[in-house]
């Protein structure tokens, strides 16, 4: 069969290790196994890789230059190393290059999105006074629409973006466009997202590497991701069940922004739909109901206290059922809470009132 | 789902029916399109064009409510070209003698003068769907919400069962939920024929056994499915309604009279975390707190029970729903252990259901999301159902006959209607449309019209016309589209402004009670002088 697993045991050697691989797989895949850590910058599992940053050259015996470990194919009894100098020297120099390319203060940087270049160039360190390098990418004019905002001033080219809206998303809104120094992501006709095929899952932003993809309701709202808190949940839209992370500014009490899990790790693989990822302002909205109401007598609502509406609630349901019997009486309970919850509806309807009337809306 | 979800990546032949799944549930689209990239094959049966034919190798573009024909048709090529799985038939199969009988009285020819769906497109179908090893099934509302749904299911398991593609990774037979937490609250036992885990409420002795657990006496007598609810209240017999974190005044078809009837209820308790259409009829609204503000799990389409948890305290005085309706049936008079936490409320619920007993939320803690059956603390996670041999002991094939839709298209109603969902809102859109971003991608409701009706109609694009029905009459701008057949229309059902449930018929399903929301018979009445605006139609539009 095409598609099984064959195992066969075939060894490369990395760093002096023996690491097992399987047919097929790159030195990357083979060394994020053995947890061998080699810096990557436009490298995610889900897309073909694009060989574009160079930060994961590593020396391959037998081979004069050094070879990307993201597309470079595992072989059998290869020798690797990715802890020489020279290994060293080239990562410090493309950090230099990419930081050159982008905003040089990190907590500039960070506004929004963590940026994975600065974060690596502190691991990793720099080469000489790369601040004078190159000149910054142009921008372009941003667009209207309300959710995804492009800055080109962060972008190191890492084409993530782009791969993803055609490999994963598959519907190529975005794509590299231009020349050289001039080279930026755009759209057809440089059209707002909201006016091409965009589907706006937001992928492009959660891949981006440097927040030059980023969300613009989240930037507004000032809070840099990493002094926010991630509370990891599940989506409440459809049943996909996808796992995603509140980020949470606890000292507001506020949901600022809704970000993926790291792909491999959950159901959903990384990726989110435009609900999982921007539908969430209804949780602050002024319309959410704070007060329980009762209505008086041929009367309108008003406010109560909990006290108050839970007893009208008991007599109102037990009144009914002296009067009319309890199969009078009807509980829809909602796919849209927990199982908790629906278990006690249940429960409530069967053991408290006494009858089997209990369904939801939509039992598919 | 028989199998999950990131085993559709794997699949080889793809049979997607019913389920506009690039809009309505995207993240599974994305596993689909992995799948076509690696070469998998795909057919697409549904009245629209809708995305995923894009990308499909066949389009199966049939009239509306004519599932069972078409299905049984691809079992007749299945059965006349001898392509079903014999052995695995006998193994693990009961009467397909009969189905076989039936099979056979549904050929492709006449189903194509039936579906529109010429035959030899379904002959293809159905011989790539049976000679593919990894060949799995995907539906969703497109096949349920008929009054001859249950038929529909039964239609595709048969087809299921004759090839053999069952207890396989990337086969089997996929029903994809339009809700967060659908599969979670038919688990818990949210429907009137079973207890928590699919106990049947009708055997006494599993009554019996709830009894003893909850110290209460159980009714004999059997509940009412929502669709009976709905008649129940017209015809006066329910007196008092909870209403749980639902609408149903938007979400229920032939509203009319389900508002009627709520207006003659003794009682109504809303509880919910908006102030819904509902709560007009409502003698006590109880603020809820949402998903973000508690604890609890939910379980997704592949049965897998995930974690909901607490990120922010909920607004003023609003509580977690778990909470409210414990403190409900203390009041009522049934004792609660002093429950602080979720955790233990599903520790209780796992105690008496067999299915779910390995499960915790400690366990999902440790080990993440987990897929029932988990039948004790050592047993792993469940990735897909029927692994060697039918869970039921024997899968039983149910031959099913064509019934055209209850409503069918006429003189004075020539249009067929069917309802759906879009990419940017979801269902009521009580969440979506106060999202000011997703109301500027796709602000009102629109109706898709096919242009040669409209040219009949003399319906300009982007107009304002009446969709009348036998039940009322909604007014929306027009979208031209290809993406909808000839004499057919759509409409999607989140826009208050524009509701389809006056429009759409309350006849249900008999067996599952589900309203038939994909088929009615309409008519269109051009509103003058209505000044033509665009409408954005969603992620894709197939219009000229
Ligand atoms: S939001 Fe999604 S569809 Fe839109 S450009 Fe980004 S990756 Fe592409
Ligand atoms: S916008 Fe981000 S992801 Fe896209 S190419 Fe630039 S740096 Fe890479
Ligand atoms: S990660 Fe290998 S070239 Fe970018």
């Amino acid at each position: 069969m095409a598609y099984s697993r064959a195992k066969v045991s075939e060894f490369v050697i990395i760093d002096g290790n023996e690491i097992s691989f399987e047919p097929g797989e790159t030195l990357l895949e083979a060394a994020k196994r053995a947890d061998v850590e080699i810096p990557t910058l436009c490298y995610d599992p889900r897309l073909t890789p694009a060989g574009a940053c160079r930060m994961c050259l590593v020396e391959v015996e037998g081979s004069r230059l050094m070879q990307p470990a993201c597309s470079f194919k595992a072989a059998p009894g290869q020798v690797v190393r990715t802890q020489t100098a020279r290994v060293q020297r080239n990562r410090e120099f493309i950090l230099s290059l990419h930081l050159a390319d982008t905003i040089h203060d990190r907590d500039v940087m960070e506004d929004n999105n963590p940026s994975h270049v600065h974060e690596l160039a502190e691991r990793y360190g720099t080469a000489g006074d790369w601040t004078t390098l190159a000149k910054q990418r142009a921008g372009r004019p941003d667009d209207v629409n309300k959710f995804i905002s492009f800055r080109p001033d962060r972008c190191i080219l890492c084409s993530l973006c782009t791969r993803y809206c055609d490999q994963v998303e598959a519907v190529s809104a975005i794509t590299l466009a231009g020349r050289g120094a001039h080279t930026t992501i755009t759209t057809a006709d440089a059209r707002s997202l909201t006016d091409t095929t965009c589907e706006l899952c937001g992928g492009c932003v959660d891949v981006c590497p440097t927040g030059a993809m980023t969300e613009k309701a989240a930037l507004e709202y000032g809070k840099p991701e990493r002094e926010l808190d991630k509370v990891r949940t599940t989506c409440n839209f459809c049943g996909v069940g996808c796992q995603i992370d509140l980020n949470v500014d606890t000292e507001a009490n506020q949901v600022v922004k809704v970000t993926s899990p790291p792909p491999g790790t959950t159901v959903n693989d990384g990726n989110l739909c435009v609900k999982g990822r921007f539908a969430n302002d209804f949780i602050h909205h002024e319309d959410r109901l704070t007060v329980p109401l009762v209505r008086d007598p041929g009367g309108g609502l008003r406010e109560a206290t909990w006290d108050e509406a839970l007893d009208r609630t008991v007599r109102g349901l037990q009144a009914a059922a002296a009067k009319h019997g309890n199969d009078a009486l009807a509980f829809i309970s909602s796919s849209r809470c927990t199982g908790e919850e629906n278990y006690l509806m249940q429960k409530m309807a069967r053991a408290a009132f006494g009858t089997h009337n209990i369904h939801q809306c939509a039992a598919t | 789902m028989t199998n999950s979800i990131p085993e559709i990546r794997d699949a080889d032949f793809l049979f997607v029916t019913g389920s506009n799944t690039s809009e309505a549930h995207p993240i599974i689209a994305m596993e689909m399109k992995l799948a076509v990239q690696r070469g998998a094959r795909l057919a697409v049966a549904d009245p629209r064009k809708i995305w995923m034919t894009e990308i499909a190798d066949w389009h199966l573009q049939l009239k509306p409510g004519t599932d069972v024909w078409l299905l049984n048709a691809m079992a007749h090529v299945i059965v006349s070209e001898g392509l079903e799985a014999t052995d695995w038939i006998a193994e693990n199969t009961e009467d397909f003698d009969k189905v076989r009988e039936t099979a056979l009285r549904y050929p492709p020819e006449e189903a194509a003068e039936v579906t529109g769906v010429p035959a030899e497109t379904i002959r293809e179908v159905a011989r790539a769907y049976a000679a593919t090893p990894k060949a799995g099934i995907y539906y969703t509302l497109g096949i349920t919400e008929h009054t001859t749904g249950t038929d529909n299911v039964y239609a595709l398991s048969n087809l299921v069962l004759m090839t053999g593609h069952l207890g396989v990774r990337s086969a089997g037979m996929n029903p994809l939920r339009g809700q967060n937490n659908v599969q979670g609250a038919n688990d818990s036992g949210a429907t009137p024929v079973f207890y928590p885990g699919y106990q049947n409420a009708s055997d006494p002795e599993v009554r019996g056994a709830f009894a003893e657990a909850w110290g209460v006496e159980q009714s004999e007598t059997t509940g009412l499915n929502l669709n009976e609810m709905m008649k129940a209240m017209s015809d006066g017999q329910l007196k008092a309604l909870y209403l749980l974190g639902e609408d149903i005044v938007i979400s229920e078809p032939n509203v009319c009279r389900v508002e009627e009837a709520m207006n003659e209820l003794d009682f109504v308790v809303v509880q919910d975390i908006f102030f819904n259409e509902s709560c007009r009829y409502a003698d006590v609204v109880l603020p809820a707190a949402c998903f973000a503000e508690k604890e609890g799990v939910f379980t997704n389409s592949d049965r897998r029970v995930q974690r909901v948890r607490r990120a922010v305290e909920p607004p003023g005085q609003a509580r977690a729903d778990w909470e409210i309706l414990l403190e409900v049936m203390k009041r009522a008079g049934l004792e609660q252990p002093d429950y602080q936490h979720p955790r233990e409320i599903y520790a209780e619920m796992a105690s008496l259901s067999p299915k779910f007993r390995g499960i915790s939320h400690e366990r999902i803690e440790r080990e993440g999301g987990m897929q029932w059956p988990v039948t004790g603390p050592e047993e792993p996670s469940c990735e897909y159902l029927h692994k060697g041999g039918v869970l039921r002991g024997k899968g039983l094939f149910v031959s099913v006959e064509y019934r055209p839709p209850f409503e069918q298209e006429d003189v004075e109603y020539p249009l067929v209607l069917s309802t759906g969902r879009t990419l940017y809102h979801y269902n009521a859109a009580t969440q979506t449309r106060r999202n000011e971003q997703l109301a500027h991608k796709q602000p009102e409701g629109f109706v898709e019209v096919h242009p040669k009706n409209a040219r009949k109609l003399g319906i300009e694009d982007g107009q304002k016309v009446d969709v009348v029905t036998r039940r009322g009459r909604v007014r929306a701008r027009v979208m031209l589209s290809r993406q909808v057949r000839k004499n057919a229309i759509w409409m999607p059902f989140h826009f208050p402004d524009v509701r389809t449930n006056y429009l759409t018929t309350d006849a249900g399903d008999a067996v599952t009670g589900t309203g038939e929301y994909k088929v009615c018979a309409a008519r269109l009445e051009p509103v003058p002088d209505s000044v033509p605006e665009r409408v954005f139609p969603g992620a894709f539009a197939a219009v000229e």
